[in-house]
């Protein structure tokens, strides 16, 4: 088969569409996949044009070995999206250097709509969109050129094929809101952590020097009704009891499967009901606000130190039904296996915070003055509050504590926790979100990574667990930090330009309402909102049926709407303005009983109609003859034209 | 055993549509119901490569790489009626076979016109055992196509089925149709025979070629352009002087005359015996010699030139067949 010109669409769109899917592709791509892929199309494109011979079969082979060995290198595996995606790459591009018949073209345009595939499973933001359009549109193209016949030109292939999916566009909105989604997953997919932002599960707050000012959202709320006040918005995260001195650790027991003390929390007070959308995490908590009741049938299991844990990874942003209980309580006394946890202490750090502490417990009457008496040292100790701290060495506590005095959340709670457990009280660092921006666009309630926080929780005798927020004490202008109030002096960045210009923060709050409405209702559709939808239609019952007889009915109609449509341009154009104008005497004639046979001829007509209708002959005649003379006579002026077509309009 | 097993269900499918569509008469103007359609292997391995997407996007619950996947599947799907659409409400006009020898391929010449304002694209026309012919037709635009056939056996032979297919607009489909057209072509005995020409039958002959002398050509008049004739022999003066195209006739050129018939080829059966006929008379043609036929049943009077000479093959042709 002949290689198909590169200035024609045969070779330039498939490597134009793979190109671009690639590049949409190149966050999870290995850094010498683009590279790579630039070689090979150059080196194709010179090759049709110059025609220098393509390399051999032996060459090609080792090739394609050396290009998986470099998939291994790179991610030590060939699992995964990203190893998967990088591997489709690499294979494609050495595809190029061998391209040259159509079926090698049809295999690097499938190549690129998977590669499209593996982009669209891993990111899912809406700006995104337009990238994934214009990836789909060449790739179309690209098909389109490869039909045989004569090569078309670039644009016309575009343009087409802009049409076709144009055309197509009902047909995928109708399967998408109706083709039955599952409401599980076979298999899931292989991790890719790196990706993900904000909390980890674990906290180290020497090694810290500086907290990341992420913009990127976190979650997002929508309540009920009115959403709680600033004071309690505090979103729960991972719940650290394990400390070696550096780091703060989960404790094993108290994971997925871990004796669930739901029933113990008595949820009292008032209650928020929200949905929330979970951005992606790596620690597999549902961050919700405190203490929500675990959703039914959803996953997710309430642990003992009341994390709501989800029993799959949160890999895709995920929403969630839930009700908090702010201030639910567990007056139940500690069993003393969780006692001895939320008490250890690595031996020998921190002996001047250990000094200190049980002299501050001494003087106290009880552990709730004891906590007090150490808030007061908070408060009063000239403690700083920076995103910017100094680093802090083995024994952190002693130097946050009484050397450098500056430090975030994390090191205050850090700090706090180690206090109150040298001083005997239980306690427990609990990391999260604390606070939330309102979106009066959306409606919600958008928290930020930049607002994740760690706070603690003492237990104390009859009361249970309580939340005790050591940087309330330290800067309690952070907690209190109102809504749509950027630049606390805390920040830096481009939060803090936003306050000055009020329509830059109107319109990020709009673009972010536009995300989440993505998120919520485009990402996040699912079968539960499939039959929502079903319902809301008016179809009867909400099961599998219903959806089927919908995607059916939706389809026939598309079927319908594409073959009338297409097959009406197939037939005869519309005739132009003379023969309709003729068209129209012949009905009025043949309403009046004297129809023209098909074949015959206008002036034909005329003679045999002078036989029976003299009359109506000689009216119809002049006609007749301007209709000849414009039909199949010379080109006629434009002014003759409109005069005939008056005349004919005219006829009676 | 596949194949096989498919030749005879491509046999039945032939055999059932040949008897459901009739044969056709021209003009004849392609409708739906004779138009078949089916996927190409690229077309099956894209329905696979979108199961393979539709699976990956339920089970991670991909909205978007589902959304994806349903806007390929109405791709294919409106690319499959704009397949169908490419044959659909083609006109063909006219078909006209040319005469060709018993063995060679021979040449169908079918006018296809276009009256939608849609160009139609990767049109191809072929015969059974041969070759696509490509073509195409811009909006409103008509185009003539010459497909090959074989031209098996001597006579006037029905033109066997013309299969008109399309791959338009991207090759995952290919939709064809069938035409029985009622249209014959005279096939001419097959040029073999390694005879020599007989001799000469100069002696016996028109008076127009006695009244000359040999070897001097004898200008006999004017008569209309056939084609065929060589541009050497056209009057193109008179045609400068906006008479049409005539062709100057001499009489008496090269001399030898033939006249050809069964006498001497006894021993041959009567194909091989029509086959050296012919191949004498293209000798003749070669050689631009006189040349008549005497046969039972098929009598030409001498003479020279490409018509006349299509007129002795067609008689050969059709020799045994009735009148022609």
């Amino acid at each position: 088969m002949k290689l198909p010109g590169p200035e024609r669409g045969g070779t330039l769109l498939p490597i134009a569409a793979l190109f671009a899917t690639a590049v949409v592709n190149a966050h999870h791509l290995a850094w010498w996949c683009l590279p790579m892929l630039t070689l090979a199309a150059a080196w194709h494109l010179r090759a049709v044009l110059r025609g220098f011979p393509q390399p051999g079969r032996v060459a090609r082979i080792g090739f394609a070995l050396i290009l998986t060995v470099g998939v291994l290198l790179s991610f030590r595996t060939l699992n995964g999206l990203a190893a998967g995606a990088t591997l489709l790459v690499a294979m494609t591009a050495a595809k190029l250097f061998e391209a040259r018949s159509r079926r090698d073209w049809y295999v690097i345009s499938g190549a690129t709509l998977f590669l499209l595939l593996a982009a669209c499973l891993d990111r899912q933001q809406l700006w995104r969109l337009p990238l994934y359009a214009l990836c789909l549109w060449l790739s179309a193209a690209a098909l389109r050129g490869l039909a045989g016949g004569a090569a078309l030109p670039v644009p016309t292939l575009l343009r087409e094929s802009a049409r076709q999916l144009v055309y197509a566009l009902p047909l995928a909105i109708v399967c998408f809101l109706f083709f039955p989604r599952l409401p599980g997953a076979f298999w899931a997919m292989a991790g890719d952590d790196e990706a993900i932002t904000g909390l980890s599960e674990e906290m180290s707050p020497g090694r810290i020097a500086r907290l990341t000012e992420s913009d990127e959202p976190a979650l997002r709320a929508r309540f009920d009704g009115a959403p709680p006040p600033v004071a309690q918005r505090y979103w729960r995260g991972p719940v650290l009891h394990e400390f070696d001195g550096y780091t703060w650790r989960r404790h094993r027991g108290m994971g997925v499967g871990a004796g669930s003390p739901a029933g113990a929390l008595e949820y009292g007070g008032p209650a928020y009901h929200y949905s929330e959308t979970l951005e992606p995490n790596t620690h597999g908590t549902v961050v919700a606000l405190e203490m929500s009741r675990p959703p039914e049938g959803a996953y997710v299991t309430q642990s003992a130190d009341y994390q709501l844990l989800s029993r799959r990874p949160i890999l895709q942003p995920h929403s969630y039904e839930l009700t908090a209980y702010p201030l639910a309580v567990n007056r139940e006394a500690l069993s003393p296996e969780a006692r001895q946890i939320d008490l250890a202490l690595p031996p020998g750090r921190n002996p001047r915070a250990r000094e200190f502490a049980l002299r501050l417990r001494a003087q106290s009457a009880d552990a709730a003055a004891f906590v007090n008496n150490v808030f007061a040292f908070l408060r009063d100790g000239g403690f700083v509050y920076t995103l910017t701290p100094q680093r802090l060495g083995r024994d952190s506590a002693d130097e946050l504590l009484f050397r450098t005095r500056q430090g975030f959340c994390g090191h205050y709670a850090s700090a706090f926790v180690d206090l109150m457990r040298e001083g005997g009280v239980p306690a427990r660092v609990v990391t999260g979100y604390q606070g939330g921006e309102w979106n009066p666009i959306g409606g919600y309630l958008l928290v930020r990574q930049q607002d994740a926080h760690a706070w603690a929780e003492v237990w104390l005798p009859g009361r249970g667990w309580l939340r005790a927020d050591p940087t309330a004490m330290v800067a309690p202008e952070r907690l209190s930090r109102e809504l749509l109030q950027f630049g606390d002096g805390l920040g830096s960045g481009p939060a803090s330009l936003l306050g000055s210009r009020p329509w830059l923060t109107t319109t990020l709050q709009a673009w972010d309402a536009l995300n989440a409405w993505w998120q919520d209702e485009v990402v996040g559709f699912n079968f539960a909102r499939q039959l929502h939808l079903a319902d809301r239609l008016g179809f009867g019952d909400r099961d599998w049926q219903t959806l089927a007889i919908a995607l059916g009915a939706g389809m026939c109609a598309w079927l319908a709407w594409i073959a009338w449509t297409l097959r009406r341009a197939a037939h005869a154009a519309r005739p132009d303005a003379i023969t309709q104008a003729w068209r129209r005497i012949d009905r009025r004639l043949a309403r009046a009983g004297l129809p023209r046979a098909p074949q015959e001829g206008v002036l034909a007509y005329c003679e045999r109609l002078a036989l029976t209708q003299p009359a109506t002959a000689e009216a119809l005649r002049p006609l007749a003859h301007r209709y000849v003379q414009l039909r199949y006579g010379p080109p006629a002026a434009p002014a003759e034209l409109q005069g005939f077509l008056r005349a004919a309009r005219a006829y009676r | 055993m596949f194949a096989a097993l498919r030749r005879r269900l491509s046999g039945r499918i032939e055999r059932w549509a040949r008897k459901r569509q009739g044969t056709d008469s021209l003009p004849l103007q392609l409708q739906g119901r004779r138009l078949y359609i089916l996927p190409t292997r690229a077309g099956i391995a894209f329905a696979l490569l979108l199961f393979v997407m539709l699976v990956a996007g339920l089970n991670y619950s991909n909205s978007l790489a589902l959304f994806l996947t349903f806007m390929l599947a109405g791709f294919m799907l409106v690319g499959m009626h704009e397949c169908q659409r490419t044959l659909q409400g083609l006109e063909l006009a006219q078909a006209q076979a040319a005469d060709c020898h018993a063995g060679d391929d021979g040449l169908v010449e079918l006018r296809f016109s276009n009256p939608a304002r849609l160009p139609r694209r990767a049109l191809a026309a072929r015969t059974p055992g041969l070759a696509d012919t490509g073509f195409e037709l811009q909006r409103n635009g008509s185009a003539s196509v010459q497909v090959k056939f074989h031209a098996t056996r001597r006579g006037r032979q029905r033109l066997e089925r013309i299969e008109l297919s399309t791959t338009a607009p991207f090759g995952l489909f290919r939709c064809w149709t069938w035409l029985y057209l009622p249209v014959d072509a005279v096939i001419y005995p097959r040029l073999a025979g390694a005879r020599a020409l007989p001799a000469p039958a100069a002696g016996r002959l028109t008076q127009q070629s006695a009244a000359s002398a040999p070897g001097e050509d004898e200008w006999a008049g004017l008569r209309p352009y056939q084609s065929g004739d060589s541009p050497r022999s056209i009057a193109w003066k008179s045609w400068a002087r906006g008479a049409p195209l005539l062709v100057a006739q001499y009489a008496g050129s090269g001399g030898s005359d033939y006249l050809f018939s069964f006498a001497g080829l006894e021993s041959l059966d009567l194909e091989a015996r029509l086959s050296q006929l012919a191949a004498w008379i293209s000798e003749c043609a070669r050689l631009d010699a006189a040349c008549g036929l005497h046969l039972p049943g098929a009598e030409a009077p001498l003479g020279r030139g490409a018509a006349h000479r299509t007129a002795l093959l067609r008689q050969l042709a059709l020799y045994g067949e009735g009148t022609s």
